[in-house]
């Protein structure tokens, strides 16, 4: 995993080898008909983000009814209610904003202790602790309208009517919201994982909260904890999902050897960071192909995304947008980093739009 | 149905309270058994009290656009690699350390901050082996500091082991204001006091505060050094040395003396039983597992009650901490 290699003078002095002095003028040219990703994604719009003549590529994606300056996002958890990072990252340049998980009452959260590292990333037991959702809109809210990015909140709930309540108050009365996500798979709360993993239930949910749900994007995050995540998959967007989110977290454990108990206070926990990366693509490309693509509903990737090279794994396996979670705990400044050098990537790969590469993984045998 | 409608995003050019920063380490000094002093230079660090602490990458956790890669200029000789950094067991997340003392150059050109740090594991496994040169990435200055107030004029430091560090920086405040202070350090043996003894003052196995150690003493701090073990100074624990000191001097049981305390978390408490015991108030710094020390994790938690609460809630030891008075905390 460490790569060692001398730098030749040539490639001197820009350190980042992807972002050439001069990036290459791109012509602008008209949708390839062949990229039915791009297609699919831009049928509904009345602009065609990929169209604007630049020299620098174009990063416009659409999820749903959002249109995002860029892909990159917040992953719901890792960034608290946006104020956090205020003084780590220019949040104005993030493509959109995923609040923590704010439930219809306040939380307190599981004892402590509710992380652990592991090799290559971490377990979180949080419990979905939150303000709940009035201090939410009174305190948070006026806060988020400022920073100037659309913002998504995701929404958890242990029945039917928690979930649709709170998204249908969003939906209404809070402008400034324009997507809802549905946690329907968190693996740190009683029965959090039981609409994630039942294709029956999770149709039935997804059903009842988009009859409540007109003006906010609609999107549905995925638990990884199944046999097959396509079938999850097919089932959300059958009920009317406008966009998927995946992967969340893998349940997993870390054992005290000295104690014999497990690390964290929940006993199970979230397995998260570079560790599930490999994982998480495989899950991303298989929704993609069986059913994402078909159906023109957007993913948004996640699941251990640092860098650059990590964004653009997601977005040729089948992803529009790309959420960074995990490594915001150790550089709340990296969907910036991951911004500047996906652009340095289209720029040298001759891509106008980030559109260009979404889904486009040639899985052919050599 | 309301429209959307965004207003522009705030361009605030105001010196940030907290950011990023890079630090070049200045020195790295072994000070006993397994406690290291680092000395990172910084610029344009912002101010800082003591009771604060900062998140440290080590650096092969650096995380640019290609992480885990290292360069290095064609035709140099490749840099020196040590086994560890090679196996693949690499430490992911920052670790948190309180801030052991602050020195600014001159004009505020730069910012030399001591981080004391026993090695217990990767991440100051890698800090353990930092050189003069050698870049980190720091987060900080983060959480709230000690608090003092003008009306207090006694203050009794009590650190236990890593707990040491941040009463240095609060000695140097304290002195400087002209209050009497009194530190309690406490270790599980001689080779484990993370301090620089002086060879000039013998530490005495009773009460006595003396000189004897160079990070107190630079600013007329006496120390009282207890080890469970009795290998050096008193024999037990650092709190039993403050409450039998505290029997002692029934010139310091009144309204005028504040205790502050760092430690490990079984010794924070019993110092706080001590401080109670007395009527003392007691300002505590507590350490809890935390992934990211900016409060969005939500993983640093502890149980708080305030006297006048009906019901405990949970306070993020990173943002509404890490300092909290001691008869706030509903103890683990």
């Amino acid at each position: 995993m460490l790569v060692l290699r001398p730098v030749p003078p040539y490639c001197k002095p820009d350190r980042r080898r992807d972002r050439p002095a001069n990036p290459p003028i791109v012509a602008a040219r008209p949708l390839q008909s062949g990229n039915a990703a791009a297609n699919c994604l831009i049928m509904n719009t009345t602009t065609t983000p990929s169209t604007v003549e630049s020299k620098s590529p174009s990063l416009a994606v659409r999820i749903g009814r959002l249109s995002l300056a860029n892909p990159t996002m917040t992953a719901s958890g890792t960034c608290g209610y946006a104020d956090e990072y205020a003084d780590f990252s220019d949040l104005s340049r993030l493509g959109a904003f995923v609040t923590k998980s704010i439930s219809k009452l306040p939380r307190k959260g599981n004892e402590s202790y509710r992380v652990i590292e592991t090799r290559a990333g971490m377990l979180n037991a949080i419990g979905l602790a939150n303000i709940g959702l009035e201090r939410f809109i009174s305190e948070k809210v006026p806060r988020l309208a400022r920073m100037g990015v659309p913002v998504i909140v995701n929404v958890p709930g242990w029945c039917t009517e928690d979930y649709a309540d709170v998204a249908e108050r969003f939906d209404r009365e809070i402008p400034v919201v324009a997507g809802i996500e549905l946690n329907v798979s968190c693996p740190n709360v009683k029965n959090g994982l039981s609409f994630g993993t039942d294709p029956v239930r999770l149709a039935e949910l997804v059903a009842a909260v988009r009859k409540r749900v007109h003006r906010c994007t609609l999107i549905v995050k995925l638990s990884p904890n199944v046999a097959d995540v396509a079938v999850t998959a097919r089932a959300a967007v059958e009920a009317g999902a406008d966009a998927l989110s995946l992967v969340n977290t893998f349940t997993a454990m870390v054992v005290d050897v000295e104690k014999g108990r497990p690390m964290l206070a929940n006993g199970t926990g979230g397995l998260s960071g570079p560790a599930i990366k490999p994982i998480a693509v495989y899950m991303v490309h298989r929704v993609y192909s069986q059913v994402a693509k078909a159906h023109g509903i957007p993913i948004i990737g996640m699941g251990g995304i640092q860098t650059w090279k990590d964004a653009v794994e997601f977005l040729l396996a089948g992803a529009t947008g790309i959420a960074v979670g995990t490594a915001l705990f150790v550089d709340p400044a990296s969907p910036q980093k991951i911004f500047d050098g996906l652009t340095a990537y289209l720029a040298r790969k001759g891509k106008s739009s980030v559109q260009d590469i979404i889904g486009t993984l040639n899985t052919d045998s050599p | 149905m309301a429209s959307l409608n965004y207003s522009a995003p705030s361009t605030s050019h105001a010196p940030r309270c907290r950011g990023e920063f890079a630090a070049v380490v200045i020195g790295n000094h072994r000070l006993c058994r397994d406690h290291y002093r680092l000395v990172l230079r910084l610029e344009n660090f912002p101010p800082s009290h003591p009771g604060q602490f900062v998140e440290i990458l080590a650096p092969l956790q650096a995380m640019d656009s290609d992480s885990h890669e290292i360069e290095w200029d064609f035709g140099r000789p490749r840099p020196p690699l040590r086994d560890q950094f090679l196996a693949a067991d690499l430490p992911y997340l920052r670790r948190p350390f309180s801030i052991a003392g602050r020195r600014d150059g001159p004009g505020m050109a730069y910012t030399d901050i001591d981080i004391i740090h026993r090695v217990v594991g990767k991440a100051t496994g890698i800090l353990e082996h930092q050189r003069p040169g050698d870049k980190l990435s720091i987060l900080g200055p983060l959480g709230n500091g000690f608090r003092v107030s003008e009306r207090v004029k006694n203050a009794l430091l009590v650190g236990g082991g890593v707990g040491i560090p941040p009463m240095i920086y609060l000695a140097e405040k304290l002195a400087r204001r002209g209050m009497n202070v009194v530190a309690f350090a406490g270790a599980q043996s001689r080779d484990l006091v993370s301090l620089t003894l002086r060879p000039d003052f013998a530490v005495p196995a009773d009460l006595l505060p003396v000189m004897a150690a160079a990070e107190f003493s630079a600013f007329g701090v006496p120390v009282v050094l207890a080890t469970d073990d009795g290998t050096l100074g008193f024999h037990g624990y650092v709190t039993a040395a403050l409450d039998a000191y505290l029997r002692c001097h029934a010139e310091l049981r009144s309204e005028q003396t504040v205790v502050y305390c760092c430690g490990p978390t079984p010794m924070m408490r019993s110092t706080s039983v001590v401080a109670g015991k007395f009527d003392l108030s007691c300002q505590v710094s507590l350490e809890q597992p935390m992934a990211c020390g900016m409060g969005t994790c939500q993983s640093c938690v502890i149980k708080y009650r305030p006297a006048d609460a009906a019901d405990w809630v949970y306070k993020l030891t990173c943002t509404d901490g890490p300092v909290f008075d001691s008869r706030d905390i509903i103890w683990p």
